[in-house]
C-alpha cells in the first residue's frame, strides 16, 4: 500500500548568531492512510516543526515531503494555501476560534473559500458539528463554551472541508482528562475505517498516545523507533 | 455567513473603538469641509450674472485714493458704457459701535436700479428715496438684522452714521428697503449728500459702471484707462469681479493658514486611523494566522483589512461631510454667522474631495497592518500568545 505521507531526508536548520540548531535531522518516514500517528518526544525535539512541514505551513531546509500525489515542499505560497484548504485540517493546543463568530460560523470559515451554495455549506457545517456532538451548541460564541467544547468546534472546523489529513499539536494540552478523552475519541473515530482520515498528533501525554495506532519518538530532531 | 458579515463582525468587535474612530474621521472631515467652504466664501465672493456687466474704475495709484467728479462726463462718452455712478465706500459705523458689518455706500440714486437690475424696491419707497437727499435705502437683510432690531430702526426712522474714512457724520433717514440682490445687506445713500457734508468735495472714491454687453468689457476698460492716461488721476478699470478678487488677494495669508490647518487635520486623522487599524490587527494577529493556515490567501487577508479600514473611513466621511452638507444647506448660515457669510455652500467638488480623502485615508491606514500580515509566517504568529 502506498503511503499517504512520504517524508524523505527532511532537515530543518535554524541559525541564530552563528549557532546552528537542527530542529529536524534527516528524518525519513512513511505514514499510511487511516493511521492515527502519535508523535512524542521531549520539549524542543522538533515535533511541532515536523508537523508544520507536513501540514504545509513551514518549509524544510532540505529533503522532501509528499502528501498523496503532491510534493508539498515544492508548492508556492499561494498554491500551498489552496492545498491546505482542501487537504489539511488543523487542531491546535489553544483552540484558536474566532471569538466574534459563533461555533457554526467558525466551522463555516474554511468553506467560504470554496465555491459552494449556501445550502451545501449548511449541510457540511451541520454534519461536522454533529460528528463532534455539538449540534445543540451551534449558535454559541466560543466564550459561552467549555474548553473541551471549544476544541471539538475546532475539530469540526478542521474536518468540514473533508481533508485527507488532520494535524493536531497537543490538542489535549489545555484540557481536563474527561474533555481530553472526548477529543481523543473523536480523533480516533476520524481515523477509523469508516471515515478513513489520517491523523497526526503531537502529544506529551502517553495516555493520549495510547489512542493512536502507532507512536513515534523524536529526540534532537531524529526519529527513534 | 458570508465574507461581508465576517468583515462586519470583525470591525464591530470593539464597539467603543469603532465608534471613536468613526467619530474622529467624521469630525475631521466635517472640519475639512467647513474649512473648504470658508475658503471658498472668502476667495470667491458671491456673484450674479450681472457682475460681468459691471465695471469698477478706481485710482490707479491706490484703492484709498480718490477721483475727481469731472471724470464722469468723459466716462459716459465711452462707447459701451450704459450707466455711470459715483461709488464711495463710506465705512459707516453707528456711534456706539466700533464696527459695522453693513456696507454704507454713497452713489447716484437715480442710477442704482440700472446698476443692480435684480434689485427689488417698492416704487413708493424708491420715489421717497429719490426725493429726499438725506434718505437711504437699507438692504432687507440689514433691516431685519439683530443690530437694526436692537436699535428699533424701521422705515421712516433716522439714524446717525460716522465715517471710518471721511471726516464727517451723516444723519440718514430710512426711505425704504430693497431685496433680490446677491447681498441684501448694504445701505445706499446719496452721493450728493456726502459731497455737501464734505463742503463741496468734488470727488468720488470710484466709478461704478454698467456696460451694454459682456464683450464690451475689454474695449471699455482699455478706452477708460486710455482716456485718463497721463493726467493727474490715472485710473484702473476692471470688472467688478476682478475688483472683488483684488481684495481677496489681500486674504492670501489667511488662505495659507487655512491650508495649514487642513493639512494638520489630515495628518492627525491619518495617525488616528492608522493606529486604530494597526491596533485592531495586532490584536487579531493570531486569528489571522489561523485563517492563513486554513487556506486564506494573502490577498484575501489584505482585502479584509482594507475593507475594514475603508469602511471605517467611508462611514466617518459620510457622516462628517454629509453632516456638513446638510447643516450648511438646511441651516440659515447667513443668520448664524451674523451675516458674515452669505452663501456658505458645500459644492459637489468639496464632497468629491472629501470622498477622495476618505479613500486615500482608508487605503493608507491599512497599508502597514496589511503589509505585516502578508509578511507573517503562520508558525511565528502561532507562537505569539494572546
Ligand atoms: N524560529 C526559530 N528560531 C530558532 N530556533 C527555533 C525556531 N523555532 C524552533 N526552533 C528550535 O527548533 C527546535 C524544535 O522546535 P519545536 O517547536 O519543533 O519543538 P517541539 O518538539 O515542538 O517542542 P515542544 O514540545 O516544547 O513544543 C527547538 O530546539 C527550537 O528551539
Ligand atoms: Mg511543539
Amino acid at each position: 500500500m502506498t503511503p499517504i505521507v512520504a517524508i524523505r531526508d527532511l532537515t530543518k536548520v535554524y541559525e541564530r548568531g552563528g549557532v546552528t540548531v537542527a530542529a529536524l535531522d534527516h528524518v525519513t518516514l512513511d505514514i499510511a492512510q487511516g493511521e492515527f500517528l502519535a508523535l512524542m518526544g521531549p520539549s524542543g525535539s522538533g515535533k511541532s516543526t515536523l508537523l508544520h512541514i507536513i501540514a504545509g505551513i513551514d518549509r524544510p531546509t532540505g529533503g522532501s515531503c509528499q502528501v498523496g500525489k503532491v510534493t508539498v515542499t515544492e508548492l508556492t505560497e499561494s498554491e500551498l494555501a489552496d492545498w491546505r484548504n482542501q487537504n489539511v485540517g488543523f487542531v491546535f493546543q489553544s483552540f484558536n476560534l474566532i471569538p466574534v463568530l459563533s461555533a457554526y460560523e467558525n466551522v463555516e470559515l474554511p468553506l467560504l473559500l470554496m465555491n459552494l451554495s449556501g445550502t451545501k455549506r449548511k449541510q457540511l457545517v451541520n454534519t461536522a458539528l454533529e460528528l463532534v456532538g455539538l449540534s445543540d451548541r451551534a449558535h454559541h460564541l466560543p466564550k459561552q463554551l467549555s474548553g473541551g467544547q471549544e476544541q471539538r468546534v475546532a475539530i469540526a472546523r478542521a474536518i468540514v472541508t473533508d481533508p485527507a489529513l488532520i494535524v493536531a499539536d497537543e490538542p489535549t494540552g489545555n484540557l481536563d482528562s474527561h474533555s481530553a478523552d472526548e477529543v481523543l475519541q473523536i480523533l480516533q473515530t476520524l481515523s477509523s475505517k469508516a471515515i478513513g482520515k489520517t491523523v497526526i498528533m503531537v502529544t506529551h501525554d502517553p495516555r493520549a498516545a495510547g489512542y493512536g495506532t502507532r507512536t513515534l519518538h523524536l529526540e534532537k530532531g531524529r526519529l527513534k523507533e | 455567513m458570508n465574507i461581508a458579515t465576517f468583515i462586519l463582525k470583525n470591525a464591530a468587535r470593539n464597539k467603543r473603538r469603532l465608534l471613536l474612530s468613526v467619530l474622529s474621521a467624521a469630525v475631521s472631515l466635517f472640519l475639512l469641509v467647513t474649512l473648504m467652504v470658508v475658503l471658498r466664501e472668502l476667495t470667491q465672493p458671491p456673484s450674479d450674472g450681472d457682475s460681468s456687466l459691471r465695471v469698477c474704475v478706481r485710482n490707479k495709484v491706490s484703492l484709498a485714493a480718490t477721483l475727481p467728479q469731472r471724470q464722469r462726463a468723459e466716462i459716459e462718452k465711452v462707447p459701451g458704457v450704459v450707466v455711470c455712478s459715483p461709488f464711495v465706500w463710506f465705512g459707516g459705523k453707528f456711534k456706539e459701535d466700533e464696527q459695522m458689518i453693513f456696507g454704507t455706500i454713497a452713489c447716484d440714486p437715480e442710477k442704482l436700479p440700472q446698476l443692480l437690475q435684480e434689485m427689488k424696491i417698492d416704487p413708493e419707497e424708491y420715489a421717497a428715496f429719490l426725493k429726499d437727499r438725506t434718505t437711504c435705502l437699507v438692504g432687507h437683510d440689514a433691516l431685519e438684522s439683530e443690530k437694526f432690531k436692537a436699535m428699533g430702526l424701521k422705515v421712516g426712522d433716522r439714524f446717525t452714521v460716522m465715517s471710518g474714512i471721511y471726516p464727517t457724520t451723516l444723519e440718514l433717514k430710512i426711505a425704504g428697503s430693497y431685496r433680490g440682490t446677491i447681498d441684501d445687506r448694504n445701505i445706499f445713500f446719496h452721493h450728493k449728500y456726502l459731497d455737501e457734508s464734505l463742503k463741496d468735495w468734488g470727488l468720488t472714491g470710484m466709478w461704478w459702471l454698467r456696460i451694454d454687453k459682456a464683450e464690451s468689457m475689454g474695449p471699455v476698460n482699455t478706452a477708460i484707462e486710455a482716456a485718463f492716461a497721463n493726467t493727474a488721476n490715472e485710473v484702473r478699470a476692471e470688472s467688478e469681479r476682478a475688483f472683488q478678487m483684488s481684495f481677496v488677494s489681500m486674504l492670501s495669508g489667511l488662505k495659507e493658514v487655512i491650508a495649514g490647518i487642513s493639512i494638520a487635520v489630515l495628518i492627525t486623522l491619518f495617525l488616528v486611523t492608522a493606529s486604530t487599524m494597526s491596533m485592531a490587527i495586532r490584536e487579531r494577529f493570531r486569528e489571522l494566522a489561523i485563517l492563513k493556515a486554513i487556506g486564506y490567501q494573502r490577498r484575501e487577508l489584505f482585502a479584509f483589512i482594507l475593507a475594514e479600514s475603508f469602511g471605517l473611513s467611508a462611514l466617518g466621511a459620510s457622516i462628517g461631510a454629509g453632516g456638513a452638507w446638510a447643516l450648511y444647506t438646511f441651516a440659515d448660515m447667513k443668520k448664524a454667522t451674523g451675516g458674515f457669510f452669505v452663501s456658505f455652500e458645500v459644492t459637489p467638488h468639496m464632497l468629491g474631495t472629501a470622498a477622495l480623502i476618505a479613500c486615500i485615508l482608508g487605503i493608507a491606514s491599512s497599508l502597514a497592518p496589511a503589509l505585516s500580515v502578508s509578511r507573517m509566517s503562520v508558525v511565528e504568529a502561532l507562537k505569539t500568545l494572546d
